[in-house]
């Protein structure tokens, strides 16, 4: 233990002038002490001096693009996080793809495909010009290799069990490689959505080689045909791409394309106008609309593929009345809120699939808000149901922004706030992101602020994903957990449904009761806006929400 | 003093086992599910359970816990994220920690001498302005968020890099995690001298605290040691004013401040969340905070056990500094 000893200092105090001072110590001591103050002096120097130098500017030809997390993973079947799809759709091809301005789907790595009469023999022939980063060539095998990768239960060369989309090709019951270039689907039944999910990031086509070489690294170490090939990786600080000189579809115009993550809005904005940066996504309103004053940052916006919702669960009385439901709906002013919570940039939402989307029914008509037709009609339902006014309800809400809800906070106290003249007294529970899609999930709320984002432009994708039976679980995405036999009737048989006009109206009638039972109300369609240096050019934002960064370039002489 | 020092070690050890019991058990009573931080709103029920099964979460917590002794002191392993596939936590941190260790020198090397320096000059001036402008001074430094701060700085600074360590696309990877050293070391002095401006902005917003507190607690103490006879003595000699001060009183005062400097080294190493998350500075506190966020055990066990471990290192050299510092203090 350390003593401290009473006894006076042992050192003189000063009584005279002479050099050796009344200090505790020695000479060897107040020479340490003399180099730690020298030493931090240097060090405080050097700081000075390197903050009077100048700031160079970004690298030559290379696209720095600031977002606000990072990747988790770029091994495509491990992921669902928006910032590894950022990276992913870069760095891999599919084998068919979204055309570059629209949803069309196009040949990627297959050049054509052909179907069984009976749909579920689906044949690709593949392009016999492309080469794998690492230099592997594709060939059938590999695409058979990738694809068995996402579907099968146990494969040697899958080291970790979350495959979040292996779900959506649960449908696909083999894989085989018919020749060098032609690969076999075998079908479990008819899918009206397997090209779709072809086109997604899950069904990357990855190198053979590289994943046995780097096994369960290879997230970290990915290799594809992409336009792009990974140089660099240090998690939080950068993501480095080159530009793939071999690409089948040529050379990407940029030489790299540095992903930043930079987590305060504020800051990111601020390293945009700065010319730190080429490209800031995901900044709200306020942050946009000044930047869209500044010379030389131009803002690029979508209607997005999303929507939020207010998702009330239908087995908890007396959520379980559609009157009490209908109530809800007709009280809440979504003009209002787009407003107050989207700073105007959004649509208001009638049905859940958004109106860019296939299959969206723009001949429904939303609930009036109507407050005091919903006061009377809640009272009504409260006197059928046996239970008084007011009612008190919980309404979960996440603690952070999502794509479709920019601010949970505010458009869970709007929600309050028009809830509350008709007798409903909500408390607003906050949680954190995971906590708060797991209670949800698990069905633990009674109100809850929740919403998606396009996996594959299907209505399928929201429709059968988010208010199907099939989807009521221990740990489901049916939050509201509705159930209705010819929702669930129509939604199952659109997806084998081949003819597309014949699938049309299976979702247009599926909407209509939907919008009758009202198990979700539908808040808002976000629109999807970035803001960018001006002279970054060939970048457009896409439908679908991929940043595909493979035709940007300068327009002048590289930053 | 070997006695001594082994008698810390040892309460050192039982330190850091206890702090890892405590995170071990607050994150498993805490509800929820960690690993639907992998599946967002994509979650596959059998997947999970599968998954719940591989990391023996199924299994009773002292087995749960054998096991994780196990693996910490047997192989020294600190396991791999949930929520990044693949990311060992051990490589993570090792990269981490330097990069949270520069931001703290840096820091420090601002204000040990700027707070010293203003906390001397308040206590000389003590009562005239130039006291109420360092006291004040050092209010302000307390009182603003780090976090408000650091935004005012981006604004006050245009020129100044405002985030990572190196620009980006620099190609430079540092294999001892310290950007400023290696690069020095390897002689590329331009990103040696890139790595130290980037310092600049994260380094004076994470300063000022520290800087504040260092002030108040030099004032204190300088006002004790002034008022001492010996002081008293040396002016009565003739000794220049300046040197009563700061060869006389100064060495001193040295003891509550190398004291107050150690506590504040201790709580930014553990991590300068706010510095780190506005300055996109990758350091321990950010990865810590993301790792909570996500209930991600490893990560938060793998960084409370290194934060455990650098506060008890610390304290063992403060202890250490104390006794050079000042010769009355001795081991026993």
């Amino acid at each position: 233990m350390l003593t401290v000893r009473l006894e006076p200092p042992r050192q003189r105090p000063a009584i005279s002038r002479r050099s050796d001072p009344p200090t505790p110590g020695h000479p060897g001591r107040r020479a340490g002490r003399d180099a730690l103050c020298w030493g931090w002096g240097g060090l405080l120097a050097a700081l000075i001096a390197a903050g009077c130098g100048a700031t160079p500017g970004p690298p030559a030809n290379t696209l720095i693009y600031g977002r606000g997390g990072d990747a988790n993973t770029l091994d495509p079947i491990h992921t669902d996080i928006g910032e590894a799809v950022k990276v992913l759709v870069n760095i891999y091809d599919t084998l068919v793809t979204y055309d570059d301005e629209t949803l069309d789907l196009v040949p990627a790595l297959a050049t054509r495909w052909e179907s069984a009469e009976d749909g579920l023999v689906w044949t690709f022939t593949l392009r016999d010009d492309v080469r794998f980063h690492d230099g592997t060539p594709l060939d059938a095998q590999a695409v058979v290799f990738s694809l068995e990768r996402l579907i099968r239960d146990a494969h040697p060369d899958v080291h970790d069990a979350a495959r979040p989309y292996a779900p959506s090709y649960r449908v696909i019951q083999q894989v085989r490689a018919l020749g060098t270039h032609v690969v076999q689907l075998q079908l479990s039944s008819r899918s009206a959505v397997l090209l779709k999910n072809l086109a997604m990031f899950p069904a990357s086509i990855v190198s053979p080689t590289a994943v046995r070489k780097y096994g369960k690294l290879f997230g970290q170490h990915p290799v594809g045909t992409g336009p792009f090939r990974l140089e660099s990786w240090q998690r939080d600080e950068e993501l480095v791409l080159a530009a793939f000189d071999d690409h089948w579809r040529g050379r990407p115009r940029v030489e790299r394309v540095v992903f930043v993550p930079i987590p305060e809005n504020a800051v990111r904005a601020a390293r945009l106008r700065r010319g730190e940066i080429h490209i800031a996504d995901n900044l709200p309103s306020s942050e946009l609309e000044r930047l869209a004053e500044t010379r030389g940052i131009v803002l690029q916006s979508q209607p997005g593929m999303n929507v939020a919702y207010l998702t009330m669960q239908v087995e908890k009385p007396p959520l379980d009345q559609r009157a009490v439901r209908q109530a809800i709906a007709q009280a809440i002013d979504k003009r209002a809120l787009v407003e107050v919570a989207y700073g105007g940039r959004a649509q208001p939402a009638v049905t859940l699939v958004p109106p860019t989307m296939w299959g969206h029914h723009d001949g429904l008509e939303d609930w009036p808000y109507d407050p005091a037709a919903a006061r009377r009609l809640l009272a009504q339902a409260a006197t059928e149901g046996g239970w008084s006014l007011p009612l008190r309800l919980q309404l979960l809400v996440m603690d952070q922004p999502r794509p479709y809800l920019q601010q949970p906070l505010q458009t869970a106290a709007l929600i309050k706030d028009s809830l509350a003249p008709l007798g409903i007294e909500v408390e607003i529970v906050l949680s954190d992101l995971n906590r708060h899609f797991e209670r949800l999930m698990r069905g633990e709320h009674q109100l809850g602020l929740a919403g998606w984002s396009s996996d594959n432009a299907d209505p399928d994708n929201f429709l059968y994903t988010l208010l199907d039976e099939d989807h009521i679980a221990e740990i489901g995405n049916n939050l509201s957990r509705y159930r209705h036999p010819e929702v669930h009737r129509l939604l199952l048989a659109a997806q084998v449904e081949l003819r597309e006009e014949v699938r049309r109206q299976m979702y247009l009638q599926a909407q209509e009761l939907i919008h009758q039972d009202v198990p979700v109300v539908p808040l808002a369609h976000t629109e999807v806006r970035i803001a960018q240096q001006a002279r970054l050019r060939g970048y457009r934002l896409h439908p679908s929400s991929l940043v595909r960064l493979r035709l940007a370039y300068f327009a002048e002489p590289a930053p | 003093m070997t006695r001594y020092l082994l008698h810390r070690l040892l309460h050192a050890a039982a330190t850091m086992f206890a702090a890892l019991a405590l995170i071990f058990l607050a994150l498993r009573v805490l509800p929820g599910s960690p690993l639907l931080a992998r599946f967002g709103q994509h979650a596959v029920p059998a997947q999970i359970a599968q998954l719940m099964a591989e990391q023996g979460w199924d299994r009773p917590l002292s087995v749960q816990a054998a096991s994780l002794a196990r693996q910490i002191l047997r192989e020294g392993d600190l396991g791999e994220s949930f929520a990044r596939s693949g990311e060992n936590v051990r490589r993570e941190l090792l990269r981490r920690v330097p990069a949270t260790v520069e931001l703290t020198l840096a820091a420090l090397a601002i204000a040990l001498p700027a707070g010293i320096a203003a906390g001397v000059v308040a206590a000389v001036q003590r009562g005239r302005w130039p006291d109420y402008l360092c006291m004040a001074g050092a209010l302000l430094g307390v009182s603003v968020p780090v976090f408000f701060l650091g935004i005012c700085l981006i604004g006050l600074f245009p020129g100044m890099p405002t985030g990572q360590r190196l620009p980006p696309g620099s190609g430079f990877t540092a294999t001892s995690g310290f950007v400023v050293v290696e690069s020095l070391l390897r002689g590329r002095i331009d990103l040696c001298a890139a790595a130290l401006r980037h310092l600049c902005l994260p380094a004076l917003a994470l300063s000022s605290i520290p800087m504040a507190m260092i002030a108040r607690i030099t004032r204190s103490s300088m006002l004790d040691v002034l008022g001492a006879d010996y002081v008293r003595t040396a002016r009565a000699k003739g000794a220049a004013p300046g040197r009563v001060v700061l060869r006389h009183a100064l060495p001193n005062a040295a003891v509550p401040i190398a004291n107050m400097a150690g506590f504040q080294v201790g709580l930014l190493l553990s991590g300068a969340v706010l510095t780190e998350t506005v300055f996109s500075w990758p350091g321990l506190g950010r990865y810590l905070v993301e790792g909570v966020r996500q209930a991600d055990f490893p990560v938060v066990q793998g960084g409370a056990l290194v934060v455990a471990a650098m506060f008890v290192t610390l304290n063992l050299l403060l202890d250490l500094l104390y006794a050079w510092l000042d010769p009355r203090i001795g081991w026993e």
